[in-house]
C-alpha cells in the first residue's frame, strides 16, 4: 500500500509540474466536440441528442488513447524501470498507481467535457440521464484505466509504440462503447426500464472486474523480462 | 540464507540478444564480503551480468543464485538485498532529489529518516529541494548512488559507478565502500583506482570470463 | 540436438492430412447430394454447413491458443510459444473465411451484405479485429522471449474480451434475434440427416484446422533447428 500510494503520489506530482497530459486532452476533447457538432450539421438535427450520445462516446474513447500512449513515458524515456523493479516493490503496485492516476486524469477531462456536451447538444431537446451517464462514464473510465495501463506496459518495449497501442487497444473499445452508447442512448427516451440500465451498468461493471482481474495477474510478466 | 551461501553465484549462465550471445557461459563466485571488479570492454557483458543479479534480467541458460537465492524463482526474496546502480540515474527528472528517494525509501520499505541519510552520505543534503533535471551530470550520479544505497544492501551492484563523478564525489564513493561491510560487484574501466579497496579483478570479453 | 529423432516417431501431419482429405470428401458429397434442401431458405442455405463449422473451428483455435498462452505463462517453455502462436494465426485464417461465408449468407437471407443487427456476426468481428492486433503485436517485437510473453499476455486478455462482446452486442440488441439458432437449449435445432451432416462437416473443418497446425508446428521447428545449426556452425568458424 505504501508503495501504491508513494507511486501514486509521482504520477500526480509529475503531472502537476509537468501539465504534459491534462490540458492537452481537454484541448482534444474540445476540438473534438466542434468536430462532432460540425460533423453533425451544425443545426440541431432529427434524432440529432442520440447521435451526439453515441459520438460522446466516441471522442472519450480517442481522448484516453491520448493519456494511454503517454503512460509510463518517463519510465521508458529515462530507463526508470530498471530502477522500480530492482525493488521488492510488488509489480500490480505500479499498474494500480498507474491505472488510478489515469482514471484521475479521465474523469478530471470529462468534468470539463461534460459541460461543454450539454452546451453544444442538450440545451434544446431531449437529455439523457446525466446521473446514467456520469456513472456509466465513472464505470468505463474505470476499465479503460486499467486495462490501458496493462497494454501500455506491453507496448513498451515494442517498435511504432504510439500507433500499435490504439491497434490493441481498439478491439477492447468495441463492446464497452456497444453496451456505454445503448445505456445512455435508452435513457433519452422516459419508458427505458430501470433493468435495463441497471442490467448496462452492470455489464460495465463486469467488464471492470474482469479487466481489473486480468492486468493485476499480467502486469508481472508484461514488465519483467 | 545461510551464512556458508556465496554472496554470488553464477554457474555456466548463458543470456542472448535475439542471435547475439551476450554471456556465454559465465561461471563466478562471490564470496559475502567480498569486493569484485568486473573489467572489459565495451560490450563484453558487464552490464548484463550486473542486471541479472539485480533481477532484472533472467538467464536463458545456467544457473544464478544470489545469498542463496536461484533466480529468476526467489526474485522477491533477493530485491532487498541488492542495490542496484545502473547506466542511468533511475530517477524522474521531475522531482526533486528527496522527492526521488522518498519514492524509492517507499518501494523498499524503508524508514523514511533514510533519505536525509543517504543524501549526506554523498554530499547532497543542500539539494534535497533541487529538480533532478535541474542537477548537474555528477549531482545526478550521486543521486543514483544515494538511491542504491538507501536501503542499506547487503550486496552492492555498481556499473561504472565513478561516471561523471568529481573528486569530492569519487572520494565520498570511496568511503562509502570502504565502510560497506557486505559484498560489492562493480563495473569499472579504470580498474586501478579501486585497487586500495582490496578487491578482486574479473575480466569479461565477448561474453566470456577471461 | 538431435536432428534424427522426428523419423523415429509416427507422423502425425500425415495421418491428419488423410483424415482431412476423407472427411472433406465425404462433407462436401453429403452437403451437395444427400442433405435435404432447407423449406425455409432454399438451395443456397447449404452454406450453413461450411459457415457454422468454420466458425466454430475459429473458436476453437482461438481457445487452444490462448491454453497454450496461459501454459507458456506457466513454464515458460519457448515451444508452448509457438503452440499458441499457430493456432492464433489459423485463427485469421479461418476467422476470415467465417466472415466472407457469414456475409454471404447474409446477402442470401437478408439481402445485404453485412447486417451490423446480428449478434454473432458483430461479436465475430470484434474477435477478427483483436486476432490482427495480436499479430501486428507478435510482428512488432524482436523474437525471442520478450515477444512470446507479450503475445501470451494478449491471447490471454483476449479470453475476457470474447464473453464481453457476447454478452455487450447482445444487450445492445436484445430484440433482434435474427441470426439463425442452430442450437438451443434442447439440443440441435435440426433434423438428422441435417444434423449428421453438420458433424461431418464439423469433424472436416477440424482435422483441417489440425492438419495446417501439424504441418506449421513442423515447419516452425524446421526453421528452428536450421537457426540453431547455424549458430553452432558460426561458433565454431
Amino acid at each position: 500500500m505504501r508503495a501504491y500510494r508513494a507511486l501514486l503520489r509521482k504520477d500526480l506530482l509529475l503531472e502537476w509540474r509537468g501539465r504534459e497530459l491534462v490540458p492537452a486532452m481537454l484541448a482534444f476533447v474540445l476540438g473534438a466536440m466542434v468536430l462532432v457538432r460540425f460533423g453533425l450539421g451544425g443545426e440541431t438535427l432529427a434524432g440529432g441528442t442520440r447521435a451526439a450520445t453515441g459520438l460522446l462516446w466516441v471522442v472519450v474513447v480517442f481522448t484516453s488513447m491520448l493519456a494511454l500512449v503517454r503512460s509510463f513515458a518517463q519510465e521508458r524515456e529515462h530507463g526508470i524501470w530498471d530502477g522500480l523493479l530492482s525493488t521488492p516493490a510488488d509489480r500490480s503496485a505500479i499498474w494500480a498507481a498507474r491505472a488510478t492516476a489515469t482514471f484521475l486524469f479521465l474523469a478530471l477531462t470529462q468534468a470539463v467535457a461534460l459541460p461543454l456536451f450539454w452546451l453544444f447538444f442538450l440545451q434544446e431537446g431531449r437529455s439523457p440521464s446525466i446521473p446514467v451517464l456520469v456513472a456509466a462514464l465513472l464505470l468505463a473510465d474505470l476499465g479503460v484505466a486499467m486495462l490501458g495501463s496493462l497494454l501500455a506496459g506491453l507496448a513498451t518495449h515494442v517498435r511504432a509504440r504510439e500507433v500499435l497501442l490504439p491497434v490493441m487497444f481498439l478491439p477492447f473499445m468495441l463492446p464497452l462503447v456497444t453496451v456505454a452508447v445503448r445505456l445512455t442512448v435508452d435513457t433519452i427516451s422516459p419508458q427505458t426500464s430501470g433493468l435495463h440500465t441497471s442490467q448496462g451498468l452492470g455489464f460495465l461493471a463486469l467488464y471492470d472486474t474482469i479487466f481489473g482481474l486480468l492486468g493485476w495477474a499480467l502486469f508481472e510478466y508484461v514488465v519483467e523480462d | 540464507m545461510s551464512s556458508s551461501d556465496p554472496a554470488v553465484r553464477c554457474d555456466a549462465v548463458s543470456r542472448r540478444y535475439g542471435e547475439r550471445l551476450a554471456l556465454d557461459r559465465v561461471s563466478l563466485q562471490v564470496q559475502p564480503g567480498e569486493r569484485v571488479l568486473l573489467t572489459g570492454g565495451n560490450g563484453a557483458g558487464k552490464t548484463t551480468l550486473l542486471r541479472m543479479l539485480a533481477t532484472l534480467l533472467r538467464p536463458h541458460e545456467g544457473t544464478v543464485t544470489v545469498a542463496g537465492h536461484p533466480l529468476p524463482r526467489e526474485a522477491r526474496r533477493v530485491r532487498p538485498l541488492i542495490g542496484y546502480l545502473g547506466h542511468e540515474p533511475l530517477v524522474y527528472p521531475g522531482l526533486t532529489a528527496g522527492e526521488n528517494l522518498e519514492l524509492y525509501a517507499a518501494l523498499h520499505g524503508a524508514p523514511a529518516a533514510r533519505v536525509v541519510e543517504a543524501l549526506e552520505l554523498v554530499g547532497l543534503e543542500r539539494r534535497r529541494g533541487g529538480v533532478a533535471s535541474e542537477l548537474s551530470r555528477g549531482m545526478r550520479q550521486r543521486l543514483a548512488l544515494a538511491r542504491a544505497v538507501l536501503h542499506r544492501p547487503q550486496i552492492l551492484l555498481l556499473d561504472e559507478p565513478t561516471t561523471g563523478l568529481d573528486d569530492d564525489g569519487r572520494e565520498r564513493l570511496r568511503g562509502l565502500l570502504a565502510s560497506h561491510e557486505g559484498t560489492a560487484l562493480i563495473s569499472t574501466h579504470e580498474p586501478e583506482w579501486f585497487a586500495p579497496l582490496g578487491v578482486r579483478s574479473v575480466q569479461l570479453a565477448e561474453g566470456q570470463l577471461a | 540436438m538431435v536432428i534424427g529423432s522426428q523419423r523415429a516417431r509416427p507422423d502425425g501431419a500425415t495421418v491428419a492430412a488423410t483424415a482431412t482429405a476423407v472427411l472433406m470428401a465425404l462433407a462436401l458429397g453429403m452437403i451437395f447430394f444427400y442433405v435435404p434442401t432447407d423449406v425455409d431458405q432454399g438451395y443456397s442455405q447449404r452454406i450453413f454447413y461450411f459457415h457454422v463449422p468454420i466458425a466454430l473451428t475459429t473458436y476453437t483455435l482461438f481457445v487452444w491458443g490462448a491454453v497454450n498462452a496461459a501454459r507458456y505463462l506457466w513454464r515458460r517453455d519457448q515451444s508452448l510459444d509457438l503452440k499458441s502462436y499457430i493456432p492464433m494465426h489459423l485463427g485469421v485464417i479461418f476467422g476470415s473465411l467465417t466472415l466472407a461465408t457469414g456475409s454471404i449468407w447474409a446477402r442470401i437471407s437478408w439481402g445485404h451484405w453485412w447486417f451490423w443487427g446480428d449478434t454473432q456476426l458483430t461479436t465475430f468481428l470484434i474477435i477478427f479485429l483483436f486476432n490482427c492486433a495480436y499479430f501486428m503485436l507478435r510482428f512488432s517485437v524482436e523474437p525471442g522471449e520478450r515477444r512470446a510473453t507479450y503475445s501470451a499476455v494478449y491471447a490471454l486478455l483476449g479470453v475476457g474480451l470474447i464473453p464481453l462482446s457476447v454478452l455487450g452486442v447482445r444487450f445492445a440488441q436484445r430484440n433482434e434475434l435474427i441470426h439463425p439458432i442452430t442450437f438451443n437449449s434442447n439440443g440441435a435445432n435440426m433434423d438428422g440427416s441435417m444434423f449428421l451432416t453438420f458433424l461431418v462437416a464439423l469433424a472436416a473443418m477440424l482435422s483441417l484446422a489440425v492438419t495446417m497446425y501439424l504441418v506449421e508446428l513442423r515447419g516452425k521447428r524446421i526453421d528452428d533447428r536450421i537457426r540453431a545449426i547455424r549458430r553452432l556452425a558460426e561458433a565454431r568458424a
